[in-house]
C-alpha cells in the first residue's frame, strides 16, 4: 500500500517549523533549557563532586586503608599481589609507640612513629612541611620529620639528631598537617615520621612488637576520564574483607561522616535538580506542541480528506517532534556546555575549588538523548490524538457531543482512549526510568516518580472540580458580577480551553521548583550545622583524673580556644567473651582480634552531643545495672545486637553488660569517639584518663600546646584543625554549590513555565478579535485575561506549595534531615505564581491585544 | 457510480438531538454531473461529508464505485478516499505550508506508490492547464482566491479520480473568477469522464448540471434531470 514517504514527511514537517518559527521558539526554549539545565548541572555536579571527593580521599590518603596488627600470611600476599597486579596501588603505613631522644640531651620522650614509603604516600592529599617541601624530599632513610611539640618538648631545632631505637636520625623538616591524621591512631606523644626502612634499620620491629599496619590502597582512574566510581571502591573493599578477615577495612567515605553526609545530600538534591529541570522541559513542550496540533486540526483533517492514514499524519507530527526535540536538545547542549563551563569561572574565587571541568561526551549525550525522549514521551498523548480528528471539520464545525451517562461514558471514553492510556502509562514508566538512569540516587528517582503520579492525579481531581466549582458559582451568581469577572472565570471552563492542562503544568512546575527551594533550605541549613565553626579541632590525650579540672581551666583561659572543652573519661579495658563465647573464638567481621584488647569504655548518663540512638533505646539517668551502647559500626563487626551480652575486663572488674542501644556518631565531636558507652554509676571506682577535645584558631594551636606543655607535660595534644578545616571548607563549598545550582534551577524552571503559559497565546487570538470586533477595549480584554490568569496561578500554585511540602518532608526524611513548614514561604511562593501567572499571560497577549481584528479574520 | 441508500446522521447538541438529514435515497450513475441544491441548514454539507466517508452515518450506507464506505474503519476510508474521490472545497482547504504544486501533488504522495517523478508532470500540467504554469512554487498565502481554487481544482483531479464532489466552489469568490473556476471544473470533469457532485444554493450554478437533488429539512423534496445549461466559453 502507498503511504507519504519519509521525505515527504519530512518535507511537510520542516515546512511547518519554518512557518511557525515564532511559535515553536517557545518548545525549542523548553527544551532547550530543559536539557542546558541537566547538562548543566549533572556536568558540573559530576566535575565538582569528582574534585570534592578528591579532597574527601585526602582524609584517608587513600581510596581505601586496611588496618591490621600481623604481617599478611603468604596467602594474603599472594592475595594483594595480585590486587598490585591490577594497577591498583599500595603501600603500607606502619604506627607504633616508641622511645625517642635527643642525642644532645638524652632526654627520653614517647613518640608516635609512623613509618611510610614517602615515593608513594600520600596517595591523595600532601604532607604540609616546615620548610616546604614534597615529603619524598625530606624524608629518607637517614631522616626523620617531626611534629613542633617535638622540637618544644625536646629543646631540638631541624637540622639536629634524634635517636630512635639504635640509630641517630637527623630531623629533615616539621610536619605541619598530615592528611590522614584523623583515620590514624590519636596515640600519645608527638609525631614522627620516618621511612618503612628507617624503621626497619632502627630495630624496633622486634616480633611481638605492638606496631599496627596500615595498608594504603589507590585504584587505577579511568582511561576515560571519569572519576574512580564509588562501585569500584566497593568492589576493591568487598574483595579485601574477603582477603583479610582480621583487618579492618575502610573507604574514604567512613572517614568523616560530615562530607560524606554532606556528599550524598548534594547528590541527591542535584539528582532532583536535574530531574525537575528534565520535568519541566517536557511539560513546556508537552503544552506548545498540544497548542500546535490543535492549529493544525484543519491541515490535518485536509489531509484525512485527500487520503492520508492517521499513521502517515503522526509519522509527520513525529518527525516534526523529533527536529524539535534534537534542535532544542542540540541548543541545550550547547547553552549546558557554557553554563557546565561558565560555573567554576563565577564560583572560582568564591569557592576555591582547583575542579577540572571537562565537557563529558557521555553528560553530552546523555543531555541530548533525554531531551528528545521527554520531548517524544509528552508529545505522544497530543500526537495520539490525531487519530480522532474527523476529516468532516473541513465542512462542519459542529462536533457531536455525548450525553451517555456517566459510566457509560466514562468507559466509553476509557475504550476510545486506550492509546493515550497507554502512552500515559508509557510516559512515566520512561520518565521512571529516566529518573533512575539520571539520578545517582535511586531513591530520589523512585520518590520524584511515585511523586509525579500521584500529584498529576490530584492536580486533575483538583482541575476537575475547580471548573465544576465554578460553573456552579457563576451559575448562581451570573449576573451578579461585574462583567470582566464573569468572562474571566468563565473562560477557565469554556470549551477547548485548556486550562485543565495548564492549571496541572503551572501546578507541577510550582511544585517541582518549590520542593527543591524547599529541600535546598533544609538540606543547607544542616550543612551549616555540620560544618559549624566551633567544633573541636584540637584533641587531647591521657589527662589524668587529678588533671582534668586545672586543663578545664587552663583551656577556658586560653584566648585562642574558641569553645567549650569537650572531656570525655575513658576507662581501659578488653572484651573478654561475646553472648558467653569466648573472645579468642568470637567470630569477628574484619575486627583485628588484637584490638579486642585494647576497648576503651566511657561513662555518661545521656547519649553525648552529636551522638544519636539508631536501635533500641538510651538508659534512664538513675540507671546503675550494667548496660551498654555501642557504636552501630563496631557492633556489626563484633556481630552483637541489641539484647547482646558483652564482657568486659577492668582491671580486676569483669562487667557483663547487656547492648541496649547502638549508636551512630557525627564524627564531630570529641564525643565520637566514646564507641562503648555505660552508665556512670557502672565504671565507679575504675581508673580513667580522660581525652579532651577543644576548638582552636587553626593560626594559635601552638601556642595551646606551648602553654599546656608548661603545665601539664605528660597531656598530648594532637592538633587536627588543618583537616578539619578542609572538611569545613568542602561542606562550605558544597553549600555554595547547592544555593547556586539551586537557583539555577528555579530560575530555568520558571522561565518555562512562563513560556508554556505564553504559547497558549494563539489560541487567544480568536477569541480577541471577536470581543473587540464588539467593541471591547483592550484594557477589559487585559481584565478578563487577568482575572483568568490569576485565578489559574492560585489554585496551581496552592495545590503545588502543598505537594511541594509533602514531597519535601519525604525526601527530607529520607535524607535524614529535619523538615520545618515555612509559612511565609509557601504564601509568597502561592502569590508569586499568580503574580508570574498573570505577568506571563500579559506578557504574551501583549502581541494578540494590538492585531487588528481584520488581520485575523482574513487569515482565517 | 454512487448508491446511496436510507442515509440518516443526527448529532447530538447538549440535550438535544438534532436530525440533520433524515433518510436520503438516491443513485448518481458513472459520469454523471449532480446539482445538490438546499438552502443553509438543509443538510447538503452534511450529504456531501458522508459521500465522501469524511464521516460516519448514524444510519443507512453510501457505495462508491460498489464499495461499502460508511462503515470502514478510518485509515482504510482514507486509502478508498484518495483512490476514489477528488474534493474542492468552498474555502479552498490547501496546506498553507507547501507549495502549489506541493499541494496538488499531496494525494499522489499519498496514495500511490513509485516514482514521484510521473506524479509531478502531471501536477505540472494539471496547473498549466488551470492557467498557473508561473505560480508553481508559490505558497497558498502568495495567491489570490481564485488562483487558491485553481489549485484545488488540479489538486482533485491528480489521481484522475472517478468521483470528484464540490463544496460551493466558487462562493468565496466573485463572480469573474467564479466563472473561471467554474468553467475550468466543467473541462477538466469533461475531459477526465468523472462523475461531478456539486453542492450549491446558487440556481445558476446547479444550471449547469445534468441533475439536480433539492434537499429541504434533511429529506429530498425533488430529485431531476435537466438539460444543462451551456457555459460562455472565455
Amino acid at each position: 500500500m502507498a503511504s507519504l514517504s519519509y521525505r515527504s514527511a519530512i518535507r511537510i514537517a520542516s515546512r511547518e517549523l519554518r512557518f511557525s518559527r515564532g511559535k515553536f521558539f517557545f518548545v525549542i526554549l523548553s527544551v532547550a533549557i530543559g536539557v542546558a539545565a541537566l547538562t548543566g548541572v549533572r556536568g558540573f555536579s559530576s566535575s565538582f563532586r569528582a574534585a570534592l571527593l578528591d579532597r574527601a580521599r585526602s582524609i584517608m590518603a587513600a581510596d581505601l586503608s586496611a588496618r591490621m596488627f600481623h604481617q599478611p600470611t603468604p596467602a594474603e600476599q599472594k592475595g594483594l599481589d595480585e590486587i598490585a597486579a591490577e594497577s591498583v596501588q599500595m603501600t603500607p603505613v606502619t604506627e607504633l609507640l616508641s622511645m625517642a631522644s635527643s642525642a644532645k640531651t638524652l632526654d627520653p620522650l614517647l613518640v608516635s612513629l609512623k613509618a611510610v614509603d614517602p615515593t608513594l604516600y600520600p596517595f591523595y592529599g600532601d604532607v604540609d612541611l616546615n620548610p616546604a617541601g614534597k615529603l619524598r624530599d625530606f624524608l629518607k632513610n637517614d631522616t626523620v620529620v617531626v611534629a613542633d611539640d617535638l622540637l618544644v618538648r625536646l629543646r631540638l631545632n631541624v637540622g639536629d639528631s634524634l635517636k630512635i631505637g639504635s640509630r641517630a636520625l637527623r630531623i629533615a623538616a616539621v610536619v605541619t598537617n598530615e592528611p590522614d591524621r584523623l583515620s590514624g591512631n590519636f596515640a600519645t606523644g608527638p609525631r614522627v615520621f620516618i621511612t618503612q626502612k628507617g624503621l626497619d634499620s632502627s630495630g624496633l620491629l622486634a616480633p611481638g612488637s605492638h606496631a599496627g599496619q596500615r595498608y594504603l590502597f589507590k585504584l587505577p582512574k579511568p582511561t576515560n576520564g571519569d572519576p574512580i566510581s564509588d562501585k569500584a571502591v566497593a568492589d576493591l573493599k568487598d574483595r579485601l574483607e574477603k582477603l583479610l578477615p582480621e583487618a579492618q577495612i575502610t573507604d574514604y567515605r567512613e572517614t568523616n561522616p560530615a562530607l560524606t553526609q554532606g556528599l550524598d545530600r548534594a547528590t541527591s538534591l542535584l539528582s532532583l535538580m536535574s530531574l525537575v529541570a528534565l520535568v519541566l522541559g517536557a511539560v513546556g513542550v508537552a503544552m506548545a506542541m498540544r497548542a500546535h496540533l490543535e492549529q493544525r486540526l484543519d491541515t490535518i483533517a485536509i489531509m484525512k480528506s485527500l487520503g492520508a492514514g492517521s499513521g502517515e499524519i503522526i509519522r509527520i507530527y513525529l518527525i516534526q517532534t523529533l527536529l524539535l526535540g534534537l534542535m532544542g536538545g542540540l541548543i541545550g547542549v550547547a547553552v549546558g556546555g557554557f553554563v557546565q563551563m561558565a560555573f567554576p569561572y563565577f564560583l572560582g574565587k568564591l569557592l576555591g575549588v582547583p575542579t577540572v571541568m571537562h565537557l563529558q561526551i557521555r553528560t553530552v549525550l546523555t543531555g541530548l538523548a533525554v531531551g528528545i525522549l521527554t520531548t517524544l514521551l509528552f508529545t505522544l498523548p497530543p500526537l495520539l490524538d490525531i487519530r480522532t480528528v474527523r476529516p468532516i471539520l473541513i465542512l462542519r464545525r459542529a462536533v457531536d457531543e455525548v450525553s451517555d451517562p456517566f459510566f457509560t461514558a466514562l468507559w466509553k471514553r476509557v475504550t476510545k482512549n486506550v492509546a493515550q492510556i497507554a502512552a500515559v502509562v508509557l510516559i512515566l514508566v520512561g520518565l521512571a526510568a529516566i529518573a533512575t538512569t539520571l539520578s545517582d540516587s535511586a531513591m530520589v528517582g523512585r520518590v520524584f516518580s511515585l511523586g509525579l503520579v500521584v500529584v498529576l492525579a490530584v492536580l486533575l481531581a483538583a482541575c476537575a472540580a475547580l471548573l465544576a466549582g465554578l460553573r456552579v458559582f457563576l451559575a448562581r451568581t451570573r449576573l451578579h458580577l461585574p462583567s470582566a469577572v464573569r468572562h474571566g472565570l468563565a473562560n477557565l471552563y469554556r470549551p477547548g480551553n485548556p486550562s485543565a492542562a495548564l492549571l496541572a503544568a503551572v501546578g507541577l512546575g510550582v511544585m517541582q521548583i518549590m520542593a527543591i527551594f524547599l529541600v535546598q533550605q533544609a538540606v543547607v541549613k544542616d550543612l551549616h550545622l555540620s560544618s559549624a565553626p566551633n567544633l573541636p579541632n584540637v584533641f587531647l590525650v591521657d589527662i589524668t583524673s587529678s588533671e582534668v579540672d586545672g586543663v578545664r581551666k587552663l583551656l577556658k583561659l586560653q584566648p585562642s580556644v574558641t569553645s567549650e572543652p569537650e572531656l570525655l573519661p575513658v576507662v581501659s579495658s578488653r572484651i573478654i567473651a561475646i553472648d558467653g563465647v569466648p573472645a579468642t573464638e568470637v567470630k569477628l567481621k574484619n575486627f583485628p582480634r588484637r584490638m579486642l584488647q585494647t576497648i576503651s569504655l566511657t561513662s555518661f548518663t545521656a547519649a553525648p552531643e552529636g551522638t544519636n540512638v539508631v536501635e533500641g533505646k538510651w538508659w534512664p539517668a538513675s540507671e546503675d545495672h550494667p548496660v551498654v551502647a555501642i557504636s552501630q559500626r563496631q557492633a556489626e563487626r563484633l556481630g552483637v545486637q541489641v539484647g547482646s551480652k558483652v564482657t568486659f575486663a577492668a582491671q580486676d572488674a569483669q562487667i557483663v553488660a547487656t547492648v541496649v542501644a547502638l549508636t551512630k556518631a557525627d564524627g564531630q565531636h570529641t564525643y565520637s569517639r566514646a564507641e562503648f558507652i555505660l552508665p556512670p554509676a557502672v565504671l565507679k571506682g575504675l581508673p580513667v584518663v580522660w581525652y579532651g577535645g577543644v576548638h582552636v584558631d587553626p593560626q594559635r594551636v601552638g601556642e595551646l600546646q606551648r602553654s599546656l606543655y608548661q603545665n601539664y607535660p605528660t597531656v598530648t595534644v594532637i592538633n587536627v584543625a588543618q583537616v578539619l578545616e578542609t572538611v569545613r571548607t568542602v561542606v562550605v563549598q558544597i553549600i555554595y554549590v547547592i544555593q547556586f545550582l539551586a537557583a539555577f534551577s528555579v530560575f530555568a524552571g520558571i522561565v518555562i513555565l512562563a513560556s508554556a503559559i505564553a504559547g497558549t497565546r494563539y489560541r487567544r487570538v480568536r477569541e480577541v478579535v471577536v470581543l473587540k470586533t464588539l467593541g471591547a477595549t483592550r484594557a477589559r480584554i487585559a481584565a478578563v485575561f487577568s482575572i483568568e490568569f490569576a485565578v489559574l496561578g492560585l489554585v496551581a500554585g496552592l495545590v503545588g506549595v502543598a505537594f511541594a511540602n509533602v514531597i519535601t518532608r519525604v525526601l527530607l526524611g529520607r535524607m535524614s534531615v529535619p523538615y520545618h513548614f515555612y509559612v511565609s514561604w509557601s504564601v509568597i511562593a502561592v502569590l508569586a505564581t499568580a503574580a508570574v501567572t498573570v505577568l506571563t499571560g500579559w506578557g504574551a497577549s501583549f502581541r494578540v491585544l494590538s492585531q487588528k481584528p481584520l488581520e485575523v479574520l482574513r487569515e482565517e | 457510480m454512487i448508491a446511496v441508500e436510507g442515509l440518516r446522521k443526527s448529532i447530538r447538541n447538549g440535550a438535544r438531538t438534532v436530525d440533520i438529514l433524515k433518510g436520503i435515497d438516491f443513485t448518481v450513475p458513472a459520469g454523471q454531473f449532480v446539482a445538490i441544491m438546499g438552502s443553509s441548514g438543509s443538510g447538503k454539507s452534511t450529504l456531501l461529508g458522508l459521500l465522501a466517508g469524511l464521516d460516519t452515518p448514524s444510519a443507512g450506507d453510501v457505495r462508491l464505485n460498489g464499495t461499502a464506505i460508511s462503515y470502514l474503519p478510518e485509515d482504510k476510508l482514507a486509502r478508498v478516499r484518495g483512490r476514489t474521490v477528488g474534493f474542492v472545497f468552498q474555502s479552498y482547504q490547501l496546506v498553507p505550508t507547501l507549495t502549489a504544486l506541493e499541494n496538488v501533488l499531496l494525494p499522489y504522495e499519498l496514495n500511490v506508490e513509485g516514482s514521484e517523478r510521473d506524479g509531478e508532470q502531471r501536477a505540472r500540467e494539471l496547473l498549466e492547464s488551470v492557467g498557473l504554469s508561473g505560480r508553481l512554487d508559490h505558497y497558498p498565502v502568495q495567491l489570490s482566491g481564485g488562483e487558491q481554487q485553481r489549485v484545488a481544482l488540479a489538486r482533485a483531479f491528480i489521481l484522475r479520480p472517478p468521483i470528484v464532489l464540490a463544496d460551493e466552489p466558487t462562493g468565496n469568490l466573485d463572480s469573474a473568477n467564479g466563472s473561471h473556476v467554474l468553467e475550468l471544473l466543467l473541462r477538466l470533469n469533461r475531459v477526465e469522464g468523472t462523475t461531478l457532485v456539486l453542492v450549491t444554493h446558487d440556481p445558476v450554478l446547479a444550471g449547469y448540471a445534468d441533475r439536480r437533488i433539492v434537499l429541504r429539512d434533511g429529506i429530498v423534496i425533488a430529485d431531476e434531470l435537466q438539460q444543462p445549461a451551456e457555459l460562455a466559453v472565455r
